[in-house]
């Protein structure tokens, strides 16, 4: 993907990122960010969530590597995201982007990000600025 | 529903721009795998170490977390530690396996609104993150969310 | 004519949207849209003047405001100096009752949005604290409602005899259509007309809202 062949309007591919509890648990551990209500369902309950919860970080992570994907070789130079909603760990949850603004002067993109729910509520919704390689 | 005893305009003129923590961190090339990794990367840039432009994902600098939640004196705005509500990450420059990265936090903005969940309160924490170099290499945005009723 | 009554643009704290973007999408998209209406929270954006977008791009862009009251968020539409005299727009606790007096005195269109929502809508309230006098329009079909909010808001609203509209409550690009207004027959070029012409009653909510989205 270079910059040439981006078009506003167009969308980044959908895609249904791996939120099971071991995957979870390892980007936990890696952000030492290891709380009960991530990586242990019963006692997400018990604080009151449904099941054990993506942390916000790795949702925004989820997103960055999305647009690695979609454009190899770019580089990010911001991502914005708000975390409206619970996305839960062994859920089926699916990302989207959509291309909003192009820049021609610096080859830079703006995308809207968001991620789904199972039950279709938009969990986390967001921006990226992403520049390309001349 | 009364107004609660609460001058958050006086607040933010007190405290929006007030630098209140100096920390460092160190980034291991572990870390920056596994974190990667985790999100499902595949870009070799932020997997493989042995790579020649190796570096940590865009939004690594979000767990470092500051020594101190507030400023000393900051007032007891809010219930509850609070939630996050969402983080912005500036990528300046590459962060690198090595790296000791200093990152100073600093108010950026305190704000009510009513949502879902009833009056709630945000505190923008910002931290900035430089290299040995004194290079700005990251800034994260931290919306803290607290219940004001 | 058909608006797109609710938007939000980079001026409001959690939007994300550059007014021009949201041009761009429409016409790339082929959203069948006139217009739509800036909301920004808290505030009413006096500076702003997107006259050049509106001729580039064929499209009206109005400039309102969304203010939090006591019995959830409402939009006004028809903002001047006298309502920004009369009211605190920062205040997230204004008196709805004040803010549909004074949107009345001066001139201006008040209007609950998303009423069907929890703690900012106005359902949620009228079941703990009765109605409120004044109201006759509501925003019954929101971009950003999540399941069952939107239906609570339509019953509702239908067994009260309000007026419904509807909006995107687009906080980013790709979201700003997904619930809008039609004015059958009518031309709506600028605030003013809009005012008149939701007074005038006859409109209606309509969802482009995706499948399987909240």
């Amino acid at each position: 993907m270079q910059f040439r062949d981006v078009e506003l309007g167009d969308d980044l591919p959908e895609e249904t990122p791996d939120v099971s509890m071991p995957t979870v648990t390892a980007f936990c551990e890696a952000a030492k960010h290891v709380f009960e209500r991530f990586i242990d369902h019963e006692a997400a309950r018990k604080e009151g969530f449904p099941s054990a919860i993506v942390p916000g970080i790795m949702s925004q992570g989820l997103l960055a590597a999305m647009i690695h994907r979609w454009a190899p070789g770019c580089t990010i130079r911001e991502i914005d995201t708000v975390f409206r909603g619970a996305l839960l760990v062994d859920s089926h949850v699916t990302m989207t982007g959509a291309v909003t603004d192009l820049n021609e002067d610096d080859l830079s993109v703006e995308l809207d990000l968001a991620i789904i729910a199972e039950d279709g509520r938009t969990g986390v919704i967001g921006t990226a600025q992403v520049t390309f390689e001349q | 529903m009364d107004k609660p005893d609460l001058n958050l305009a006086a607040i933010r003129d007190q405290w929006v721009g007030v630098e209140f923590d100096w920390t460092t961190f160190e980034m291991t090339a572990p870390n920056m795998v596994a974190w990667a990794v985790a999100c499902g990367e595949m870009d070799p840039r932020f997997i493989d170490p042995t790579h020649a432009d190796f570096q940590a994902h865009p939004g690594f600098t979000t767990h470092c977390m500051s020594g101190r939640v507030f400023p000393k004196d900051f007032p007891q705005i809010g219930g509850g530690f609070g939630v996050d509500g969402g983080k912005k990450v500036e990528v300046h420059a590459p962060i690198r396996a090595g790296d000791t990265l200093t990152a100073t936090t600093t108010i950026a903005d305190i704000f009510d609104k009513t949502g879902r969940s009833g009056t709630m309160i945000f505190i923008v924490q910002r931290m900035e993150f430089r290299n040995e170099s004194g290079h700005l290499v990251s800034t994260v945005d931290w919306k803290m969310i607290k219940k004001a009723d | 004519m058909r608006l797109d009554l609710h938007t939000h643009s980079i001026k409001s704290d959690d939007g994300r949207a550059k007014v021009e973007n949201y041009c761009q999408w429409i016409l790339k998209k082929e959203l069948p849209l006139d217009g739509f209406v800036l909301t920004e929270h808290r505030q009413f954006d006096a500076e702003s003047d997107y006259r050049h977008l509106e001729d580039q791009y064929g499209l009206v862009i109005m400039k309102a405001s969304e203010v939090e009251t006591d019995f959830g968020h409402v939009l006004v539409f028809g903002v001047n100096d006298d309502l920004l005299g009369a009211l605190d727009f920062t205040d997230v606790r204004l008196p709805l009752e004040v803010v549909l007096e004074e949107s009345s005195k001066a001139g201006a269109f008040a209007a609950p949005c998303h009423p069907g929502r929890k703690r900012v809508g106005l359902f949620a309230h009228y079941e703990e604290r009765g109605t409120v006098t004044g109201v006759h329009t509501v925003e019954v079909l929101n971009g950003g409602s999540i399941p069952g909010e939107d239906e609570w808001s339509l019953e509702m609203a239908e067994k009260l005899d309000y007026k419904g509209f509807g909006g995107s409550d687009s906080h980013v690009v790709s979201r700003i259509g997904y619930c809008a207004t039609d004015f059958p027959g009518q031309e709506i070029p600028d605030i003013h007309s809009l005012v008149d012409a939701l007074h005038a009653g006859n409109f209606s909510a309509v969802s482009m809202r995706p499948a399987a989205t909240s």
